[in-house]
């Protein structure tokens, strides 16, 4: 393995060139050391000291030093990017989501899609499907991707496919959300119950008991 | 189903047919076609045509008994059940391209069969054939239907409940049938079989109980048990007492059917097998009954539709209709007066059911039409408010009164009180068709929401599937 350097318009930065992939797509600043916790490579880089930040591309690594001299720095830093890439360690890992650790961004356009989701009315009750309780879930994926998992009242119900489509429409108009998934369930079945107070309300349904 | 990527509606659309239920496009048709029969007949009644100016078997009274159960009940109940089945079985109709030929068949058989009735009487005198032709149409037309359904049903195996009432309902259905196409042959002198010609002698009421009571009535209240508890929130009822109904119902049928018809060709008493599957019949009757009771009972939506405050008043007509047979029957009066008893059956229940959910679906299937394809892109109307039911409510009223009034008339053996209350029905069933045109033309929409971008004003007729 061969690791090229080449000099900047920063002085204080220095780009290598492992010529190897480094990411799959995009660049990523990593700005200190908390933030590099998503890549064992960036980890390892911060350790070296006169390190201030990263950047990584798609085949290059930008250094920026916080001082020192780069006659000093540069064989650690090459050792351990070599080191790396030959241990075959991924550059940045997955990410990992927690359930119930979504980022604030992506529960606002949670929030979006859903209010979004209100124009769409079940024809028959002639309410929203958001407060029939018809959606079961909206999950927000990186790249505005949007997840809506939803059901209709009655099964086999001809206003099925609109619904669906409706749904569809509705959640693509947010701005931000670049692809949509709808997919119905009837697992569990929908009940009354699972209304919102206003919908109840605005059909006449008693509070109690699903069916 | 891929995700979704915002260039590729179109595409989209294509795949978005998942879950089978949607649009029948000729259903429509058929209920014109059904509301232009039902229209006709009630015009003949008002005239004094047929019973009771002329006797129970007079050719006037089949041409006008066979304008209302096939012309007027039969097309509605396969418009319903083409859009209607679908949903039962959540399943796509096994072809969508049938029901057309379908539909032509039976209004060609049907034509063909009241000229065969007025060519038995001389009133037609030209030497066609038209009871063979009758025949052969209505078989075809039924046969399709049948076999469209039952295709339909069949890939949907096992069966809920309703759509097991269905499957009962259509085999009764070929039974009519096939005792139809046994009368008119034997009426025509195409077939002297002895057997068959006892079948035409004393088959007549199997071929009635057959049809007004397997095919329409068990239909109907399959269809209603699913639909009721679609529109009134209600949960599905499968206990063992709807089963129990369910299959006691089946046996009425078969033993009346199949019991008769052994005891036509055996000479046995046709009465006995008759009086067995009365009582069964009753006992599922009764079942039905208050599994309907529950049904409205258990309904979450507290202020119900006109659609379902209407039904009831058509299962009441079905209740009146069985007290009334098993009174008359008890004090010995049951000949005398079975035509008062087909009538209550046939209009207080089948018809009063029909129109109470042709007014629901008229609504329904015109907001699939119009306003599904741009439900998530614009604001939308309810099927409600498609609407007027204020409006609609006082034709219902009257035709319902003007239906028990005719009934008292028959029963009281009054011809002219008959023909008023006829023209009664005839006046109030013109409201309520007023009323399903409005809907059709979206008249009741507000102006703002009435045509969205992209949308046309639906056919009257037929519907289709609009894409935006
Ligand atoms: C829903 C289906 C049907 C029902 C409920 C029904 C009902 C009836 C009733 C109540 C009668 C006796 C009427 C009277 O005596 O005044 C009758 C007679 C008759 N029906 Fe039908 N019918 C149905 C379908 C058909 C079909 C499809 C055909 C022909 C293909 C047909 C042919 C006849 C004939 C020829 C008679 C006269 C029998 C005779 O007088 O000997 N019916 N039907």
């Amino acid at each position: 393995m061969f690791i090229q350097t080449e000099a900047t318009a920063d002085p204080a930065s220095l780009k290598f060139l492992p010529g190897r992939q480094v990411l799959a797509e995009g660049t990523l600043q990593i700005r200190d050391r908390e933030a590099a916790a998503r890549s064992p490579l960036a980890v390892k880089l911060f350790n070296v000291d006169g390190v201030a930040a990263l950047s990584f591309g798609a085949d290059t690594i930008i250094i920026t030093k916080s001082g020192g001299d780069w006659q000093h720095l540069k064989p650690a830093l090459l050792g351990v990017i070599m080191e790396h890439f030959m241990s075959g360690a991924p550059v940045v890992l997955e990410p990992i989501k927690a359930i119930g650790e979504v980022s604030s961004e992506a529960q606002a356009m949670v929030a979006t899609v859903k209010e979004a989701l209100r124009l769409v009315i079940d024809p028959e009750l002639g309410y929203n499907i958001v407060d029939l309780g018809l959606v079961y879930d909206v999950a927000i994926e990186d790249g505005g991707v949007a997840n809506i998992t939803m059901t209709t009242t009655t099964r086999g119900c001809p206003a099925t496919n609109y619904l669906k489509d409706g749904a569809r429409d509705a959640a693509w108009s947010v701005v931000g959300v670049e692809f949509v998934d709808v997919k119905l369930t009837y697992e569990p079945p929908w009940t009354p119950e699972m209304m919102s107070v206003e919908a109840k309300r605005h059909l006449g349904i008693a509070d109690g008991d699903g069916w | 189903m891929p995700a979704a990527r915002r260039p590729a509606p179109l595409q989209q659309k294509k795949n978005a047919i998942v879950l089978g239920a949607t649009l029948s496009r000729w259903t429509m048709s058929y209920f014109a076609a059904a509301l232009i029969a039902f229209l006709a007949a009630e015009l003949l009644m008002t005239l004094g045509y047929g019973y009771p100016s002329a006797p129970v078997e007079s050719a006037s009274t089949l041409v006008l008994v066979h304008l209302v159960v096939l012309g007027w009940l039969s097309l509605l109940m396969c418009g319903a059940l083409f859009q209607f089945v679908p949903v039962l079985v959540a399943r796509a109709l096994y072809s969508d391209s049938l029901p057309l030929p379908t539909l032509v068949c039976l209004i060609v058989g049907l034509a063909a069969l009241l000229l065969g009735f007025l060519q038995m009487d001389g009133f037609v005198s030209t030497v066609f054939a038209f009871f063979p032709a009758a025949a052969a149409l209505l078989a075809i037309g039924f046969g399709l239907a049948l076999w469209n359904l039952g295709r339909t049903l069949w890939a949907a195996r096992p069966l809920p409940l309703p759509a097991r009432f269905v499957v009962v309902g259509l085999c009764s259905l070929a039974a009519t049938v096939t005792f139809g196409i046994i009368f008119t042959l034997v009426l025509r002198g195409v077939t002297d079989n002895p057997h068959l010609a006892d079948v035409v002698a004393n088959g007549v009421p199997l071929h009635a109980i057959a049809g007004l009571g397997g095919w329409l009535t068990f239909t109907a209240m399959g269809v209603s048990y699913r639909l009721l508890a679609m529109f009134m929130l209600a949960p599905d009822l499968d206990s063992s007492r709807s089963r129990a109904g369910f299959y006691s119902g089946t046996a009425a049928l078969a033993v009346a059917i199949g019991g008769g018809v052994a005891a036509i060709c055996f000479a046995a008493s046709l009465t006995l097998a008759l009086l067995a599957a009365g009582l069964l019949g009753l006992c599922a009757l009764v079942l039905y009954g208050a599994d309907m009771l529950r049904l409205y009972r258990a309904r979450k939506r507290r202020v119900i539709e006109l659609n379902s405050r209407m039904a009831a008043f058509a299962m009441a007509g079905l209740a009146a209709s069985v007290i009334l047979i098993v009174a008359l029957a008890a004090l010995g009066f049951f000949a005398q007066h079975v035509a008062a008893t087909a009538f209550l059956v046939a209009f207080g229940w089948l018809s009063g059911l029909g129109l109470a959910k042709l007014y629901k679906i008229t609504a329904f299937l015109t907001w699939l039409e119009c306003y599904g394809p741009v439900l998530g892109k614009t604001a939308t109307p309810r099927v409600q408010d498609l609407a007027v039911e204020r409006r609609a409510i006082r034709w219902f009223f009257l035709y319902f009164c003007a239906v028990w009034a005719a009934t008292a008339a028959l029963l009281l053996e009054m011809p002219m009180a008959f023909q008023a209350c006829a023209g009664l029905m005839l006046i109030a069933s013109l409201g309520i068709i007023v009323q399903l045109v409005r809907i059709r033309r979206l008249l009741d929409v507000g102006v703002a929401m009435r045509l969205p971008p992209g949308i046309r004003m639906p056919q009257l007729l037929r519907c289709s599937v609009q894409h935006d």
